[in-house]
């Protein structure tokens, strides 16, 4: 098996190992780690399926890879400020429910 | 020898992605992602893929490490995480996903392999004779310049949402508790020029070599941090001028396109004699729009300092019981 044929199972591998997570945790700073997970899988496939394996790899494939990683960076920011808004929410709420006697 | 390296490299990788997912607490799994990021900036040497080397070590890893390090300490931690029941129930689907993965990765191998020959557009798009001679950067900005504007509009519209869930929507209320010790000071002093000088390099070297704007961009933040690390704002405009910082990307791309249109006739077509100069300028503003941006993600993962009591501003209409004897 060439470099790039195993790197191309192991991207597989690690996207669905990601989605899978992210499918059935319920907490959501780690559903966002595995989605994380998941789009490194993703990009390992993408720059994989465009190497030679000796010389560089495919460019159009690596500016696709740049973009998924600013943009998968630009996601994760926004859902850990949307995650502490939710959690804050949640405990609030606990608050407000345990506390009652305390107004 | 190099085939049984690359199997060491791969299995280090998967063995790093399931520690990530089944770390037992939040802040150890985001540890591990750390390792992980490490271990794929190999892989993407390895593949010859140096910009997504260090992109990776610069965005993926760094500046979401950061996020997630700066989200994962202002939290508090859930209340119950059951360990025993959850790592037999997480572990079936995590086995089913994994082998549902290598027989993707089989037919993903036979994929490339129908798709191997002369003529793919990586080599049409290295033979293309674009305004600067590095085939990444000729495809960001100059073949699939559309694509990247589109790219800079998400980061941009990420930031500007990130900043409208604090008070003001700017992040002048985001408590920046400073660190005193002198050794961090001190390397924060060193430390600082050097990755100055580095994010003028990475911007000046994304012509012609690997590098480019987003690396520059990530590195700029990465300086912005360790200044606010120490309670300096100096490089992260936290007040009004944020958000204009932010937007300067994607309104300078706007006005090389509109001027583009204009001037040449098309959209975002760049001309030899002036191209590779409007690249290096386009460029400039995106690191500091990048730089401010992921800058400002990081900070916006910290909650607002609390206030006693939601005051009005000064000019607003005093409320009737707020009228202070005089």
């Amino acid at each position: 098996m060439s470099a790039p044929d195993t790197f191309l199972v192991l991207g597989a591998v690690v996207t669905l190992l990601g989605a899978a997570r992210l499918l059935t945790t319920r907490d959501h700073l780690r559903q966002i780690i595995a989605l994380n997970v998941a789009g490194a899988g993703t990009l390992l496939v993408l720059v994989a399926l465009g190497s030679e394996g000796t010389g560089t790899a495919d460019p159009v494939l690596q500016a696709l890879a740049l973009t998924g990683i600013v943009i998968t960076v630009a996601v994760t920011g926004l859902a850990l400020v949307l995650v502490r808004r939710v959690d804050a929410a949640a405990a609030d709420a606990d608050a407000d429910g345990d506390g009652d006697g305390h107004g | 020898m190099t085939a049984l390296l690359d199997v060491l490299l791969a299995a280090a990788v998967l063995v790093a992605a399931v520690a990530t997912l089944l770390a037992p607490r939040a802040g150890s799994g985001v540890l591990l992602f750390l390792v992980l990021g490490l271990l794929l900036v190999l892989v993407w040497a390895r593949l010859g893929a140096p910009d997504v080397a260090l992109a990776e070590a610069a965005i993926a890893s760094g500046a979401t490490g950061a996020l997630l390090v700066s989200a994962v300490t202002g939290r508090r931690p859930p209340a119950e995480p059951d360990r025993a029941r959850r790592s037999w129930a997480a572990l079936l689907p995590l086995g089913a996903a994994a082998a549902a993965g290598a027989l993707l990765g089989g037919v993903l191998v036979r994929a490339r392999r129908d798709g191997a020959g002369p003529g793919r557009l990586g080599d049409l798009a290295r033979e293309a004779d674009g305004v600067v001679s590095h085939p990444v950067t000729t495809v960001l900005l100059d073949l699939r310049a559309l694509d990247t504007l589109l790219e800079i509009a998400v980061l941009t519209a990420a930031v500007l949402a990130a900043l409208a869930l604090h008070r003001d929507g700017t992040l002048a209320a985001v408590a920046l508790p400073a660190d005193t010790r002198p050794v961090l000071r001190g390397f924060v002093h060193l430390a600082v020029p050097l990755v100055l000088l580095l994010v003028g390099w990475f911007l000046v070297a994304g012509s012609s070599r690997p590098g480019g704007a987003f690396q520059a961009g990530a590195l700029l933040a990465g300086a912005a941090l360790l200044l606010a690390l120490t309670g300096r704002r100096d490089l992260v405009p936290t007040g009004r001028w944020l958000p204009p910082a932010v937007v300067v990307g994607l309104a300078g791309f706007l006005a090389l396109a509109g001027g583009t249109r204009l001037l040449a006739g098309t959209w975002l077509a760049l001309a030899p004699p002036w191209g590779a100069a409007a690249v290096l300028a386009l460029e400039a503003v995106l690191v500091v729009a990048i730089g401010a941006g992921l800058a400002a993600l990081v900070l916006a993962a910290r909650p607002d300092r609390r206030v006693a009591a939601p005051t009005p501003p000064a000019d607003a209409a005093p409320a009737p019981d707020r009228q202070a004897p005089r």
